[in-house]
């Protein structure tokens, strides 16, 4: 399960030896973090902020990052710069001047193109790149952020948003090679209350194997607006499938971790590793088959009568049968649909209504799902299915205050993708922006931003945790 | 509920000893010694019977590891009664304003009627600890009646010279980031861009006005002086240096990092001391012939985050204080801070003018309003005259008592910052 190439990437002196024997790029060391979220996830970190004018969005930028510990530097733009000056004066973060001389490498580089509607426009956010890009740190992190392309006017502006897409995509590649990640966030202009938490996500290291991926903010789920910023999920009720081991045990360790109260669900074959997960992190068990048909009531009536509701639920459970599809037998084929797709759809109709108010729901889907997969027609149906599930189902519970996302993970280095043949993969590992497979903790720390009241501004979404994968949307 | 009648904490007034820099003459005299000496010039300028006391709330920072209740000591070696209570808290800066707002509390609650509040530091002597692997090593042959002279030589083998042998040096560090203080104000003035020259120009006027206050005598009566031997005695503080100037304090070197402000001019030094105050509720003090001082109406202690900005509280709890005071900045007339390091209290200020930060930090409608660094600190501060930790919060209190008397004025507002990102602030008003 582990990535030797990183490993070696870890030792300075394999580092030399193996760029002295000509093998072009190790993959980079990707700094993350296991902490509980912190006050400041951007701490003494230079941001710089490229801006045309102020904006609707500028002083709540300036405020974000400033509370969020940033450094901010900005362009000698004189509304801009006393916006951010201002904000910073608070938490003694005192906004500077980009000069071309003596700049620290940011850690951080944010454009806000919200008032970017013509294409010719973006002459501005290329030269900030252009001059910029080169000395942003190592793990560092892009976003542009941009209003939705369903909410513009008029032609050139709807042209001018996607094309900001394309132009993350690509940098995304760019970048990849010094583990740094770029994202596009589009904020809904009745939205940019709910931008706080995406950004203080996006811009941390909990999203370090997230690139090259679209966000969008819009208000469609009802909120009450009070997003903590240090144990954002104290007093909930997680139940998370399939949380015995791999992505799901790590969900439950971080959800955990946050503060909720963990259901760790799993088939009665793993109690063993569920039992220790349990104690580990205080959490209750509950053992069921979710293909068996009492499942749903069973799990219904224990969870009423244990904690009267859920606020999280996290369908994780998922399996694999591959073969070519022309080899496929019928029973793989109804194995893979039962458990990733038919199951969820059964159990769901007892767990919606069970949800609270403000709840989230986090379905695992897949790059697979999205891309599709040679030797995957039945996991590749059953997790594309949960995409247009999610798609569906937000929309219905965005009344309740509940946001539903999915999550979709590419290679990531867990035990099932280790009886994937060897050969395959070490090259699927290597294929995307960086270099390398993910960790079950990165997926995990997505689905625990999902699961957070700020989260809110996110519904009926896919947040791929691919790495950018060269395959895939 | 019976209704009762409301009782009233007064202070009577304070004395302290001399502040000196550490290791000098009062090396040889532990934070005890420096406790019973502040008390007994207490009871030399407010005699008073002793079975009139009811406790002694004491306080300290550099705490004896061996007798942690100072208080309590203190008690035995001045001859009180063994019937008085004492104990001893701790809360860095601001031990001893705790200490003497815990005692408002008993006298307000009715517990008490007469409480002596204090606190003393001797950072002079400061606990060399032997590492904690060494303890843990002998402890089991120390302990064992059984074990010879033999097992006493095997344990000696086992040891490693650096890791075992090599006592631990105390140290002012935050034990969460690692950081001297002077490190973390430091970056306090960058992140608030205080200059060289506010800071300097700051320290200035604090030696200047400790040198007048000292010249013109108006710390005599809250001075006491203490006996070292039967032949000599010290008299008065040996930090303020009234003939300093600018030039003199802009040729210091940066004292915490290599292009810093921060020099041995602008902080506080490391001291030795002890301040103590007399607390009665307001018609015992009457009955025994005592006239009060003052009053507290409100004090606020808070906590901010030590990784962010260290010294930044006395910004949170000032405005706090005097909102549940129910006051304003204008209904202030005196301001005392103490100044751990210049541009902590010039950090403070800014902090305490700034709109946006009453708004995000605090929640407040708006900031509690500018001060010039002119106003406050009639007297000088920590800068000039030193800070033995525990002991400050006394003398800021005593010193204030006195001013609000002298000057005929009605408040004063106090505000400490403290190791930890702690803080504290009170208001006092003159009866």
């Amino acid at each position: 399960m582990n990535d030797y190439l990183v490993q070696l990437a870890k030792k300075p002196i394999f580092k030399t030896l193996l760029q002295k024997m000509g093998i072009p790029r190790l993959p980079p060391v990707l700094k993350r973090t296991n902490h509980p979220w912190e006050q400041r996830p951007f701490n003494d970190q230079n941001v710089m902020i490229g801006q045309m004018g102020s904006t609707q969005l500028t002083k709540i930028l300036a405020e974000i990052m400033v509370k969020g510990g940033a450094i901010p530097y900005v362009e000698k733009d004189e509304p801009v710069f006393n916006i951010f000056y201002k904000a910073g004066d608070a938490y003694g973060r005192k906004a500077q001047v980009i000069k071309q001389k003596s700049l620290p490498a940011p850690q951080l580089l944010i454009y806000d193109a919200t008032n970017v509607n013509t294409p010719e426009k973006m002459n501005r956010i290329f030269s900030f790149f252009h001059d910029h890009l080169r000395s942003l740190d190592s793990c560092g992190r892009v976003v542009i952020l941009s209003r939705p392309p369903c909410e513009t006017k008029n032609v050139l502006s709807a042209t001018t948003t996607h094309a900001l897409e394309g132009f993350i995509r690509a940098m995304a590649r760019e970048i990849g090679f010094k583990g740094a990640t770029a994202n596009i966030v589009f904020v809904h202009s009745n939205a940019d209350h709910l931008l706080e938490p995406v950004l203080r996500f996006f811009l941390s290291r909990r999203s370090a194997y997230i690139t090259g991926q679209p966000v969008y903010i819009n208000s469609q789920v009802k909120t009450d607006t009070i997003f903590p910023d240090k144990r954002p999920l104290d007093g909930k009720i997680a139940l998370i499938t399939g949380a015995a081991q791999g992505i799901g045990a790590a969900i439950a360790r971080t959800i955990a971790r946050e503060g909720a109260r963990v259901i760790i669900l799993d088939r009665p074959e793993a109690d063993m590793r569920a039992a220790k997960l349990a104690s580990e992190i205080d959490g209750a068990l509950f053992f069921c088959d979710i293909r068996s048909s009492s499942a749903d009531d069973r799990m219904a009536d224990w969870v009423t009568k244990k904690f009267g509701g859920l606020d999280i639920i996290v369908h994780n459970a998922g399996i694999t049968r591959d073969k070519l599809l022309v080899n496929m037998k019928q029973e793989q084929w109804n194995q893979v649909l039962d458990v990733n797709l038919y199951a969820i759809l059964r159990i769901n109709k007892k767990l919606v209504p069970m949800m609270r108010n403000n709840g989230r729901m986090v379905y695992l889907s897949s790059v697979s799902g999205i891309a599709g997969n040679r030797g995957q027609t039945n996991y590749s149906t059953s997790k594309a299915g949960i995409i247009g599930y999610v798609s569906s189902l937000s929309k219905e519970l965005a009344g309740k205050g509940i946001a539903v996302n999915a999550v979709a993970p590419g290679f990531i280095e867990t035990q099932m993708t280790a009886r994937i043949p060897f050969a395959t993969q070490l090259v699927a590992r290597r294929l995307n922006n960086l270099n390398q497979g993910g960790l079950p903790e990165d997926v995990a720390e997505t689905v625990t931003f999902l699961s957070s009241p700020g989260a809110a501004g996110l519904t009926g979404q896919v947040i791929r945790v691919c790495g950018g994968a060269l395959i895939g949307a | 509920m019976k209704s009762t009648k409301k009782r009233t904490a007064v202070v009577i007034g304070g004395v302290r000893t001399p502040f000196l820099r550490a290791f000098g003459d009062f090396t040889p005299l532990g934070t005890i010694d420096l406790g019973v000496s502040a008390i007994k010039g207490l009871f030399k300028r407010f005699p008073i019977a002793w079975k009139e006391i009811d406790s002694i709330i004491w306080s300290g920072v550099v705490l004896p590891g061996a007798t942690v209740n100072i208080g309590r000591e203190i008690l035995f070696d001045l001859g009180l009664p063994m019937t008085i209570d004492a104990y001893t808290i701790t809360r860095v800066c601001t031990s001893s304003l705790k200490a003497i707002t815990l005692a408002v509390d008993a006298i307000e609650r009715g517990d008490a009627d007469v409480i002596i509040a204090g606190g003393s530091d001797s950072t002079s002597n400061a606990e060399v600890t032997m590492p904690q692997s060494l303890v843990h090593k002998f402890a089991p042959v120390v302990l064992n009646p059984k074990s010879g002279v033999k097992d006493y030589f095997r344990v000696l083998t086992t040891l490693n010279p650096i890791k075992d042998l090599i006592p631990q040096r105390p140290a002012i560090k935050e034990r969460i980031t690692g950081e001297l203080m002077g490190e973390s104000a430091e970056k306090m003035a960058t992140r608030n861009q205080i200059s060289r020259e506010a800071q300097d120009m700051f320290a200035l006027q604090s030696h200047q006005r400790a040198a007048k206050a000292i010249a013109t005598g108006r710390f005599d009566s809250e001075i006491t002086p203490v006996e070292l031997s039967k032949t000599k005695a010290v008299h008065a503080d040996n930090i303020v240096r009234g003939n300093t100037s600018l030039e003199k304090l802009g040729k210091l070197k940066p004292a915490f990092a290599k292009n810093g402000t921060l020099t041995a001019g602008n902080s506080s030094t490391l001291t030795d001391g002890a301040a103590a105050v007399l607390m009665m509720e307001f018609e015992k003090a009457k009955s025994i012939g005592f006239t009060p001082l003052a009053t507290f109406r409100a004090w606020s202690y808070d906590a901010v985050d030590p990784t962010d900005q260290l010294l930044i509280g006395p910004a949170l709890s000032m405005p706090k204080a005097i909102k549940k005071a129910g006051m304003t900045r204008n209904d202030i007339d005196l301001i005392d801070i103490h100044e751990a390091f210049a541009a902590q209290v010039l950090s403070v200020l800014k902090m305490l003018a700034s709109d946006h930060f009453a708004r995000d930090r605090l929640g407040f409608d708006k900031a509690f309003g500018f001060v010039d660094p002119k106003e406050i600190n009639v007297h000088g501060g920590s800068v000039a005259l030193g800070h033995p930790f525990a002991a400050t919060g006394a003398r800021m209190v005593s010193t204030m008592a006195n001013e609000l008397k002298f000057s005929g004025k009605e408040t004063a507002l106090l505000g400490i910052c403290g190791a930890g990102a702690l803080s504290a602030a009170a208001v006092m008003e003159a009866v």
